[in-house]
């Protein structure tokens, strides 16, 4: 929408067109509309970036508290994005957010809450993984959410916004500024990686549940 | 992420990735399992919540410089500088409704006042202030400009007091006349008080029609706005037009490129009593008349309807629209607002989470500190 970039000129000057931030324009116009205020533009930075945000705390935190962590990213994100020179950027620039608040948490949270149990059990995984009881998410998806989250950063992140947040390769790409090769990449070494692990655990001879 | 591969890894992928890679191609089994066993973790349908006022960019280095005592000193200094200033502010400042005003009045044709001064053509600008009306007579326009909100051209005929100028908040009250809005604030910090209506901008440019009666016509030309009285709330997008009558308030919007018999039919169904037979006969009208498009009325008349009208409205509407995820048909029979929200939103026609936003704020009895959703996931 041509108009918003005429609605956005530039973060100190005057307006020219008048018109409604939509799903449909650019991160560009949004982010620009961020900048100036306008908090629609950036409740839908949010809608488009939520998922993103969560996958990347997911790979790193408890799960009961990513969902609230990717609040707080987006609190965080608001008051500082006017300081952001290139819109461009914003993806990578959320992304840095995120990580730096989930190792933030590890900082206040008690090392326990490391993820690194191998017992087997589904409810000292649970508790690991800080899940609530009522929570419908069975021993095995647990599991396969431990193995993915004992793989190297650049894998977990990539299989979590695949697997688990249903992101596409090329979403994957577009939201964390990554090249389709490198997503690609994570991809395909992360789920030979995952299938290994999946595969150890499910032989009877390691006592693995899968 | 953090550990990007290096180019001999960039060659690995084949073409049996395919469905790893963009969910297309053969579906890969063990991929498709492992997808629907983590599905339960995937992110919820929370709305993001922000504060009301967003604190200003916080310094990660501005605790550790405040741990050195020459820091503190000079802090304490800069505090007290401020209070002193502060204290002197507070004393001499301006109307607060008029701070940060730079409200602008220029002639376009003949000479319209702002009380008993004149504004020339072609003279330089004169301010307009908290408090003041602006009068054209029948043969004056005039232009109200502010750099950093929008342009207000004035038709002839017209009086309009500036009633608030705040920095997030302008407001006038349009008494009689006509005025074409182009607005780039924000949205919702724009609002024109008319004696039957209070039009709220969302972020477009749009033109107010108050008749001497009281009654009033808006009609928007880009983005949308909200007419509300009373808990009577009305959205009109580009391209549609709805008009007030006073102690009533908003009528039903309709798209101007409507059947003239849905139009005709739309005014008598407004007029008339609600679940009368006059009412009824309009309203088969109306939904006989109505096209996929004519959904934005259709949406209003659901909560403008009772009982079984209501039943015939949802029928339509939802053949011409289908509803969205996490909306039925006894959920919108009930009128409940998070289905209608959704049902809204599924129209494309503006985020209504903004409209809520502003509702929530502009509520005299909320606490100034009150938090509030701006955004469903599902837009």
């Amino acid at each position: 929408m041509a108009t918003l970039l005429e609605h956005y000129p530039a973060r100190s000057g005057p307006a020219v067109v008048n018109a409604c931030p939509g799903p449909g324009d650019t991160d560009d116009i949004l982010v620009r509309g961020a900048q100036h205020g306008d908090r629609a533009a950036f409740g839908i930075l949010y809608d488009r970036y939520a998922r993103m945000v969560h996958g990347i705390l997911l790979s790193r935190v408890p799960v009961s508290v990513a969902e609230d962590l990717v609040q707080e990213v987006f609190l965080q994100a608001l008051p500082r994005v006017a300081s952001l020179r290139d819109a461009s950027h914003f993806p990578g620039w959320l992304a840095a957010i995120a990580r730096n608040a989930a190792n933030d948490y590890y900082r206040r949270a008690k090392p326990a809450l490391e993820l690194h149990d191998d017992s087997g059990d589904p409810e000292t995984r649970r508790r690991a993984l800080d899940i609530p009881r009522s929570s419908q998410c069975n021993a095995e998806s647990l599991a396969v959410l431990e193995a993915i989250r004992s793989l190297p950063d650049a894998y977990r992140e990539t299989l979590v916004l695949r697997l688990v947040e249903g992101m596409t390769g090329p979403q994957i790409a577009a939201r964390t500024g990554l090249t389709h090769g490198s997503v690609r990449v994570n991809l395909h070494r992360g789920m030979q990686q995952l299938r290994e692990i999946l595969s150890r655990k499910a032989s009877p001879a390691t006592g693995g549940d899968l | 992420m953090t550990t990007p591969p290096n180019d001999e890894q960039k060659k690995e992928p084949n073409a049996n990735d395919v469905y790893l890679w963009d969910a297309t191609g053969a579906p890969d089994a063990e991929v498709q399992r492992l997808e629907s066993l983590l599905a339960d973790f995937r992110y919820s349908d929370r709305s993001l919540i922000l504060p009301a006022e967003v604190p200003e960019v916080l310094h990660r280095s501005r605790g550790q410089l405040l741990g050195f005592p020459r820091v503190r000193l000079a802090a304490a200094a800069v505090v007290l500088l401020s209070l002193t200033f502060g204290a002197y502010f507070l004393l001499h400042r301006a109307d607060p409704e008029d701070a940060g005003s730079r409200w602008k009045v220029s002639s376009l044709e003949g000479a319209p006042h702002i009380g008993s001064q004149a504004i020339a053509a072609g003279s330089s600008t004169a301010r307009f202030r908290v408090g003041e009306t602006l009068v054209t007579d029948s043969a004056s326009r005039a232009s109200i400009s502010e750099f950093s909100f929008g342009e207000i051209r004035v038709d002839p005929d017209s009086r309009i007091r500036l009633v608030q100028s705040g920095p997030d908040r302008k407001r006038i009250q349009l008494e009689v006349g006509t005025i074409h809005a182009a607005i780039w604030a924000p949205p919702t910090q724009f609002i024109v008080d008319t004696p039957s209506a209070t039009a709220v901008d969302l972020g477009c440019r749009y033109t107010l029609q108050v008749a001497p009666d009281g009654s009033s016509t808006l009609r928007t030309t880009l983005g949308w706005v909200g007419f509300h009285l009373n808990g009577r709330d009305s959205f009109i997008p580009a391209g549609a037009m709805c008009s007030t009558r006073p102690e009533i308030g908003p009528g039903t919007p309709y798209f101007e490129d409507a059947s003239p018999s849905l139009k005709d039919a739309l005014i008598e169904f407004d007029r008339a009593l609600p679940s009368t037979d006059a009412a009824s006969r309009q309203l088969d009208i109306i939904l006989k008349e109505a096209r996929a498009r004519d959904g934005l009325t259709l949406w209003h008349l659901l909560s403008r309807t009772n009982g079984p009208e209501r039943a015939q409205v949802y029928a339509r509407f939802s053949a011409l629209v289908p509803p969205p995820a996490g909306v039925t048909r006894d959920g919108i029979l009930q009128l409940d607002p998070h289905m209608l929200d959704l049902y809204w939103n599924a129209l494309g026609l503006g985020d209504i989470s903004i409209w809520r936003f502003w509702e929530q704020n502009s509520n005299p009895h909320a606490a100034p500190t009150l938090q509030k959703p701006i955004l469903k996931k599902q837009m």
